[in-house]
Order: structure tokens, then sequence, then C-alpha cells
């Protein structure tokens, strides 16, 4: 199982047009800034629009292009090259702003476009499990967060209550 | 006999800066093999009838 051939496919769906904009985030996204840890699968934000005249927003193009590539379903996720991909509409302002602000780094010769570090400790701080909390005391402690950018978001994201939960619970800030 | 606590997290931490500074396509090999692992343990586990739950993300929802 390999994430470079999951970047590899998401750039050729790109090339083809099955999709117009992607970032990679979750725990995948994270270990971009961070040590690698366990994860047991990949998160792919996706920009989509709802099909015309309706407000359903379909994935069917997605996974019949990935079905033709020899990708199979498992539950909610296809799995390409062994990994389960789940490919999540970025709805809502704080999602759809960190797929425009995503940034392209370079692995190993192939581009693949991710969230920042500053968008994905926002996002974990929304999002709100036990894990998330995790991530988002990660990204602190590696002082991989610009603490500037990341509180802005906080701010315009209505996060406020909830950093300040959090900054009282596990670092003894205010 | 005692163990310094005081070292054995300093070495955790200097480990922990090590990974964290590999180069992506490094740390993404690393993941893939963590991930192998990880699909071997869940199975054993399953096989002893010990099951793990993990609550599914919910992006995108409201503060």
């Amino acid at each position: 199982m390999k994430i470079e051939e999951v970047i590899r496919t998401v750039n050729q769906m790109k090339a083809d047009r099955i999709i117009a904009n992607y970032a990679i985030g979750g725990a995948v996204g994270a270990t971009f800034y961070l040590e690698p840890v366990s994860t047991l699968d990949v998160d792919i934000f996706i920009e989509v629009h709802a099909m015309a005249g309706s407000s359903i927003i379909s994935l069917d193009p997605i996974f019949s292009y990935l079905r033709e590539h020899g990708c199979k379903m498992e539950g909610e996720y296809i799995v390409i090259s062994g990994w389960p991909v789940q490919f999540l509409p970025a709805s809502g302002p704080l999602l759809e702003e960190a797929l425009d602000n995503a940034v392209e780094v370079d692995v190993d010769g192939e581009p693949v476009r991710v969230l920042t570090a500053e968008y994905l400790a926002a996002i974990a701080l929304q999002t709100g499990r036990a894990k998330d909390k995790a991530r988002l005391l990660q990204f602190i402690e590696a002082h991989a967060l610009d603490r500037t950018k990341f509180e802005e978001l906080v701010k315009r994201h209505q996060l406020v209550d909830r950093w300040r939960d959090f900054q009282q619970q596990f670092l003894n800030e205010e | 006999m005692s163990f310094d606590w005081q070292k054995v997290s300093e070495s955790k931490q200097a480990y922990r800066r090590k990974l964290c500074a590999l180069p992506i396509a490094e740390k993404l090999r690393l993941l893939d093999a963590i991930r192998e692992r990880a699909v071997a343990i869940r199975a054993a586990n399953h096989r002893q009838g010990i099951q793990v739950q993990e609550q599914p993300p919910d992006y995108g929802k409201k503060s």
C-alpha cells in the first residue's frame, strides 16, 4: 500500500477534470508538518458543486472513474493502492477557505496539495473529538503553527470559546 | 536501580523532533509501514473479539 500512488491517482483525476481542486487533510495532511502517526485512511477535501437544478452533491463521477481504474469501494471509502480514501466536500466557510489556501508540496517529483498547518489545527479545534484535540496539541508542542495566523482563523470562524476552553484545559494559558 | 525520567523524556522529544524533520517522502513511507502494522493488529484483535471504535469526524459542524 502506498500513499504516493494515492497522490498520483488524485493528480490524474484533476488532470482528467474529474475533480477541480483538492487538498489532503486529516492525519495524513498533519504528517506534512508533524511526526508520522498511525492512521487508517486518507481524507481528501474537494471542491464540489451541486448538480444543476438540484441541491444534492454527488460523488458518483469520482467513484465511477476510480472503479474504472480498478479501485474498489469499501463502505464509504474507495480503496486506492491499499489505502481507504474518503473524498469530503469542503462544505462550510472554514473548509472552503482551507481548500482555497492549500499549499502545493513536492513529494519525490510529484506535486500534492495539502491544507496548511493553521487550517488543519483550526479544523481539529472545530471538529473537537479527543483525537482532534490531541492533534492540535501536537501542532502546538511541535511549534508547527504560526500562532498569529491560527488565532486569526479562530476569531474569523467563531472558535474563540473553543480555543479558550482548550487553552485552559491543556496549556494553562488564557 | 533508578531511571532518569528527565533523560528518557528528553530522548523521546529529540526522537519526535527528528521524525518531524524527515523529508516528506520518507514520512509518507513511514505512514505506509505504520498502517500495514495497524491493519495487522486490528485483524488480530478482531479474531480475538476485541473491537476498537473510532468516532467519525463531523467536519464543518458549527461551533
